[in-house]
């Protein structure tokens, strides 16, 4: 045990000192993280106050607007109408981050056009909207019907359709949270094909400097094997670890700086009235829909302990089971440059382990989709997305038994992995062929 | 110290191995000698356990050899490399830990190896900044660190410019002046000659030829002796006359010649002498002891030759 713990020592030591190393761990969280920025933003400007000229030539709004102020706007009214290029140009209107055109048809043509210098989120161009409907219900309501605003707003609401799968009547497809379990399906099988291309580079480079025939004078091949995979395996987990964390903490401060009204319509509607919170919290779900399902699935569809949970048994598995052919491929290996012809192999097995999620987010209730669930070789990415869509009770035994089946499958594969290592590390200038592995497999 | 007992090896249905025996007493420097491909390696993977033999057993210090043993091998094989981003403290921590050495046990010996060979700066060094000489030393200083009773050294002159190879010497008889046991595996004839107390000859796989080196030696005599004299040739022929036979001379100037001759018959070397003693002035007179290259050559020549036979 001491010996694999020194060996697993030195090859996290390199590892975490290397240049890449470092690289990794910084470069690919912060990459994640901008993408969930640019998602979250959808590409419009998330400025903190927006200066809004309505150019109400009519003055049918009477210089008014919702009952409350809201932060992040201030309205400014004028009856008349400015050309856009007037508006672009002149130093008079500079000031104003919007302009709103409340055109003379309005009542009847329902036309209201924005002109803007930069581009607002979908989080604004929501509020600005909500702000401009509300006050024209209220005019429209005392214009045209006896009604109070509330009853008008209780009628007004549209009505609620909803699209339900005949054979999944109770919605159990959530192709959504499928996705996200393919996502981390992914990173899987990212990691293991990184790391185990790490320990295929390691196992051939100790072999083609020689130096492996001075461990093996200390050290069996098993042991050897064992303490670099071990070591590998955890500068993984470490390097899992910061991205988790990066992640985790940049998320946070998303919501807390960036986005801070991105998951609560509440902190909008608290300045509202009473009566018209409820409604508009309906309405605004409604068209939040369209465009925050992704901020829903990151800040709440996703059961993270759970996820990260199985993410990491399933990482280990899969990197010890694919690690395994890294491993037999390096050390079987006549030179560094021979050999890299069986890493193809290897890489199209983990591309169709990839397409396989795509098949079964689409064919859950196939025959084929239990078999990959369990195949050692899938059954990461199936099993992410599994889990991501949540077992039904009495059912969770499926991810137990597909973890049980890629250790044992590890298990299995590292010891023939071994026996491959352990006679084929100290040959030397060969040409690989895959008859030498089938040899080198049968001699104990 | 160390003893082989009918070892046997083969791959894949070829027989690397054959019934190799032999013993080395403590305190001995023994050549390990044969051809490319004779089993020399093998061999020696075999002594180190990085591979098992199919037959025939091992024992060290009069036990069975087992794995607990190889914290007193030092091994330094022919084709032999070092983790290049590595420091060389770092790389000696961790090959003197893996043979199952204290730390604390590892640094004091590399202090003392350091100091010794005057290289205490190159600490800090990544061995890729070594020189391929440099990098050789600290392999040396790695296989002993552990401060091992057997040294096992494959080739360890090869690529050492003469300055180093003759301090890997000194250290050689330094080690075996403490009672230590080297096996040395080289082609390198001249050191085995200087350095070596006993030979082992291995061909095909089978041992040909055991012993000390002067016993080698002397039993591969032929009876050639070589004669430096001052005086005239011819009268130096003619003294000779029958009974001996002149293989080749060396001229030095007009007078001077060295000759190397075989006695025909029963003659002694005292006969020789006195047959030459009124005839020329004898500088140097020595029975010529056959090389380690010549005895080499020579057992694997009679290898092929029984083979053809």
């Amino acid at each position: 045990m001491r010996k694999i713990h020194l060996i697993a020592m030195r090859e996290l030591k390199e590892r975490i000192k290397s240049r890449s190393f470092l690289l990794m761990a910084v470069l690919g969280p912060l990459f994640v993280l901008g993408l969930f920025y640019a998602l979250f933003s959808l590409g419009g400007s998330e400025k903190q106050h927006w200066n809004v000229l309505i150019m109400d030539k009519t003055e049918i709004m009477q210089t008014k607007i919702a009952p409350k102020k809201d932060p992040r706007f201030t309205f400014h009214f004028i009856n008349e109408f400015v050309e856009y290029e007037q508006f672009a140009d002149l130093e008079q209107f500079q000031g104003y981050d919007l302009a709103v055109l409340i055109n003379e048809k309005i009542i009847s043509n329902k036309q209201v056009i924005v002109s803007y210098r930069e581009l607002p989120s979908e989080n604004i161009q929501r509020r600005l909207i909500y702000h401009i409907e509300r006050r024209f219900e209220e005019v429209m309501v005392q214009e045209f019907t006896d009604l109070d605003v509330a009853k008008f707003r209780e009628i007004k609401q549209s009505m609620n359709f909803s699209f339900k799968n005949t054979y999944d009547p109770k919605n159990e497809v959530n192709y959504k949270a499928a996705w996200v379990g393919y996502v981390f399906g992914i990173g899987i099988l990212l990691f293991v094909f990184l790391f185990g291309m790490t320990i295929l580079r390691g196992v051939a480079n100790e072999k083609s400097n020689r130096v492996v025939e001075v461990l093996l004078a200390s050290v069996s091949p098993k042991q050897l094997l064992m303490g670099k995979v071990i070591g590998i395996g955890v500068t993984a987990l470490l390097q899992f670890i910061v991205w988790a964390s990066i992640i985790g903490v940049g998320l946070y401060v998303f919501r807390q700086t960036f986005f801070p009204d991105l998951l609560d319509p509440s902190l909008l509607l608290e300045q509202m009235t009473q009566d018209v919170a409820q409604q508009a919290m309906n309405e605004f779900a409604l068209t939040a829909r369209s465009y925050n399902d992704f901020v829903d699935l990151v800040y709440r569809d996703i059961h993270f302990t759970n996820m990260l949970i199985f993410f990491v048994l399933f990482f280990l598995g899969g990197y010890f089971f694919y690690g395994s052919f890294f491993a037999m491929i390096g050390a079987a290996m006549g030179s560094e440059s021979d050999g890299q012809q069986y890493i193809i192999p290897i890489s199209v097995v983990l591309i169709l382990s990839l397409l396989s999620g795509y098949y079964v987010i689409y064919h859950p209730d196939t025959y084929m989709a239990d078999i990959l669930s369990y195949l050692p070789f899938t059954s990461p990415v199936i099993m992410m997305i599994e889990l991501s869509k949540g077992f039904t009770e009495g059912s969770v035994w499926q991810i137990y038994l597909a973890l049980f089946i890629l250790l044992i499958s590890s298990v299995v594969l590292f010891g023939i992995a071994g026996r491959i290592y352990k006679n084929g590390i100290l040959q030397f200038g060969h040409r690989l062929r895959f008859g030498m592995l089938i040899r080198w497999l049968k001699k104990s | 110290m160390l003893e082989l007992d009918g070892i046997y090896k083969s791959y894949y249905r070829q027989r690397v191995l054959e019934n190799i025996s032999f013993s080395i007493p403590a305190g001995q420097i023994v050549g390990l000698l044969g051809p490319n491909g004779a089993g020399k390696t093998t061999l020696i993977r075999i002594i180190n356990q990085i591979i098992a033999p199919d037959k025939g057993y091992l024992s060290f210090h009069g036990k069975l050899m087992t794995s607990e043993h190889l914290k007193n091998i030092g091994y330094l094989p022919e084709e032999r490399g070092l983790y290049k981003t590595m420091t060389v403290e770092a790389h000696a921590l961790f090959l003197g830990q893996l043979r199952g050495i204290p730390k604390a046990d590892v640094e004091k010996q590399l202090n003392y190896w350091l100091e010794k060979f005057e290289i205490e700066s190159w600490r800090k060094k990544r061995i890729e900044e070594l020189s391929k000489g440099m990098a050789q030393k600290v392999q040396f200083i790695c296989t002993v660190l552990h401060d091992p009773d057997l040294l096992i050294l494959d080739e360890p002159f090869s690529g050492f410019d003469p300055i180093n190879v003759e301090l890997i010497r000194d250290e050689l008889k330094e080690f075996r002046a403490k009672g230590k046991t080297i096996i040395l595996s080289t082609h390198n004839m001249k050191s085995v000659e200087e350095i070596c107390d006993q030979v082992v000859l291995i061909h095909e796989g089978k041992k040909i030829m055991e012993g000390p080196i002067m016993d080698v030696r002397n039993a591969h005599k032929e009876g050639l002796f070589s004669i430096t004299f001052s005086g005239n040739m011819i009268a130096f022929a003619t003294a000779l006359w029958a009974g001996y036979e002149i293989i080749s001379k060396e001229v030095h100037n007009d007078t001077t010649f060295t000759v190397y001759l075989k006695m025909r018959s029963e003659n002694e070397f005292n006969d020789l002498l006195a047959t030459l003693l009124p005839a020329v002035k004898i500088i140097s007179a020595q029975e010529v002891l056959p090389s380690m290259e010549d005895v080499f050559m020579k057992k694997i020549n009679e290898g092929k030759e029984v083979e053809n036979a």
